[in-house]
């Protein structure tokens, strides 16, 4: 999981410094926002000169999963007190999720498991913090021939493909792609909000189908 | 300037929507609907990004042979279904593009 996660953090290193980040910015976005996907949108649209609120909003869109793991792990953290909540929201990622989890699944006392989030959640902050700063050093000499703005994108496709594990998952992923396609004209990055609306909906009405079928 | 506003603004988004129901909600207290939409949000998202990057380019739809990043991004999602590892996709279609990109030329 942590070696899986070290090539993203080199390419959202490089990201930023290709998009025009100063080291600096690079460096605070990745440690304060702490996700990889927000910092590759917010690298491909600074690069793409688009107005601050847009690339607010797209890092919005993109993190709305986290609201799904906030929902799923509340319960269990429902005992502790605000700092430590607050901790440990900040601290999440979709690899300290998934890790959390299978943790909390797993039978026994589950009173202390916190610490168990916290350990594994700041040995990948520590981790991915230093994959960025190698991306954002070495950011100014890879070669434009190496495509890695290409990089995103496949980075994107590892994410997914996992994720479409379902029909109505399938359903949500190409509706999603086909509108995002077909609203590419709409101005401010507005495809990308229309075409996730889109795609849930579709995953919702996949869904309701199989149910009743 | 406007960079560090935007660092800014995803900084509170993220962590807002990050600790929407550690910190702040009760989940039960929101219709199943919402929830089951929940579900569907990292595919819909992460495609509605996917698709454009392959297939558009340069600003507008090219599917055509002189295209080789949706060619790529076809072999990158097969690799990713067939070695189900989070390196899959990167270590497979970055060099299948630069191969691509050279056989085009």
């Amino acid at each position: 999981m942590l070696i899986g996660t070290m090539p993203f953090g080199f390419v959202a290193g490089v990201a930023a410094i290709a998009a025009g980040m100063s080291a600096a910015q690079g460096l605070a976005l990745s440690m304060l926002s702490f996700s990889g996907i927000a910092q590759l949108i917010v690298a491909q649209l600074i690069a793409a000169n688009s107005p601050v609120l847009v690339t607010i909003a797209a890092a919005f869109v993109v993190s709305l999963r986290f609201v799904m793991y906030s929902a799923a792990l509340s319960p269990h953290l429902a005992h502790l007190d605000r700092r430590w909540r607050a901790a440990l929201s900040f601290l999440m990622t979709d690899q300290s999720f998934a890790l959390t989890v299978k943790r909390y699944g797993e039978g026994g006392d589950k009173r202390h498991r916190h610490w168990h989030f916290l350990g594994s959640a700041l040995t990948l902050y520590v981790s991915w913090q230093a994959a960025v700063l190698v991306g954002i050093v070495m950011g100014a000499n890879v070669p434009a021939a190496w495509s890695l703005d290409f990089a995103v994108v496949l980075s994107f496709i590892a994410i997914l493909v996992p994720v479409v594990k379902t029909r109505a998952n399938l359903a949500a992923a190409l509706v999603a792609a086909a509108i995002a396609l077909a609203a590419a004209g709409l101005p401010y990055h507005l495809a990308l909000v229309v075409a996730s609306i889109a795609g849930i909906g579709a995953g919702l009405g996949v869904e309701a189908l199989h149910r009743r079928a | 300037m406007s960079t560090w506003i935007a660092i800014a603004g995803v900084t509170g988004v993220v962590f807002l929507l990050r600790a929407s129901f550690i910190l702040f909600a009760d989940p039960h207290g929101f219709p199943p609907l919402f929830r089951r939409a929940l579900a569907y949000v990292p595919a819909a998202v992460l495609a509605a990004i996917v698709a454009p990057g392959l297939l558009m380019p340069a600003g507008s739809i090219d599917a055509s042979l002189d295209n080789p990043r949706w060619i790529a991004g076809v072999i990158a999602i097969a690799a990713a279904a067939a070695l189900r590892h989070p390196l899959g996709a990167i270590a497979v279609g970055l060099p299948a593009l630069w191969l691509l990109q050279w056989a085009i030329g």
